[in-house]
């Protein structure tokens, strides 16, 4: 807790939050938006299409999408830690810090099941079984939660 | 343009809306997930008219286009309400304008593509690269919907004097 309450107090997130200049806090916040479109923009396209519900584009065509996925993932893991750091030792006790960081996880991780199984495969049925299609529901799910939870903390920070 | 968000802020609705606490935070979180399927499938339209993707042909992924369109309408509604609610913090904003532009901006462009570049582009076929134009449109199109997105996060931190 020392070291958390140590990072949330160092001349770095004093910088950063502290700084007149648009490209320190400001910057970052829009970095990880930016990252946040990209990422869950793409990861969106995909489980949409297959949960069957938009469109019939051929599944393996999708693959360069993941590409996609994992650039918004490392914006927003770098921009991620930096917000972190500003507010570190209030994060590690706030329960909604938890649920977006699970909530990021598990969605990935059923992404990169739902690619396995249902894109990658060479002659992969173009109607997706329904085990695929309740991990691509679930990965909507989930950044849907991670989404409402990251708004939340901003609110939550600001009554603490 | 001030004294008509001074009434706008003495309204019944506009007082009602902004009394409701947690209708602020709602809307954020609808307007970030709005964002997400608005540049999730309109990028990869428009990287696909860019020359990215081959191989995914146009049409099936203007099948998709309808969630993109979803999204903006999540997002256009949202946003009015913020407007509503808040009518000075925008309307007196030039950032908040150039965000208005830029949506012009790429509402114009897609039309433009619909209208005139679709139906050819739609028989392409989908390995080929793509011509000039659809490349302009592409780029246009996704440099604008970024642009909209810059404006409505800096919002609060451009132009505030800092």
């Amino acid at each position: 807790m020392a070291f958390f309450r140590s990072l949330q107090n160092s001349a770095f997130t004093e910088w950063l939050l502290g700084s007149d200049s648009i490209w320190t806090y400001p910057t970052v916040l829009t970095l990880h938006t930016v990252g946040m479109a990209i990422l869950v923009g793409a990861s969106f396209v995909v489980h949409l299409r297959v949960l069957q519900v938009a469109g019939d584009v051929p599944l393996r065509r999708l693959l360069p999408l993941y590409r996609f996925v994992w650039i918004g993932f490392a914006i927003n893991l770098l921009s991620g830690l930096l917000l972190f750091v500003t507010e570190a030792a209030d994060r590690v006790v706030d329960p909604v810090f938890y649920l977006k960081m699970g909530s990021i996880a598990v969605a990935l991780c059923l992404g990169v099941i739902v690619k396995r199984r249902a894109i990658e495969p060479q002659g992969a049925p173009e109607v997706t079984t329904g085990l695929s299609r309740s991990m691509a529901a679930a990965s909507l799910a989930l950044w849907t939660i991670a989404i409402v939870a990251g708004r939340l903390m901003a609110y939550l920070k600001s009554a603490a | 343009m001030l004294e008509f968000a001074a009434w706008v802020e003495s309204t019944r609705i506009s007082k009602t809306l902004f009394g409701m606490s947690w209708l602020w935070p709602a809307c954020e979180s609808l307007h970030f997930i709005g964002l997400c399927l608005l540049i999730g499938g309109a990028g990869v339209l428009d990287l696909r008219l860019m020359g990215m993707f081959r191989g995914l042909p146009i049409r099936h992924i203007k099948a998709m286009m309808p969630w993109a369109i979803g999204g903006f309408l999540i997002n256009a509604t949202t946003g009015t309400l913020f407007l509503i609610m808040q009518p000075h913090l925008y309307l007196s904003s030039a950032v908040w304008w150039s965000k208005v532009a830029f949506i012009v901006v790429a509402a114009v462009n897609a039309l433009f593509f619909e209208t005139r570049l679709a139906l050819s582009a739609l028989s392409m076929d989908p390995d080929a690269d793509t011509p000039r134009a659809l490349k302009v449109v592409g780029a246009c199109s996704l440099f604008s919907w970024f642009a909209v997105l810059y404006c409505g996060r800096m919002l609060p931190y451009l132009g505030t004097g800092n």
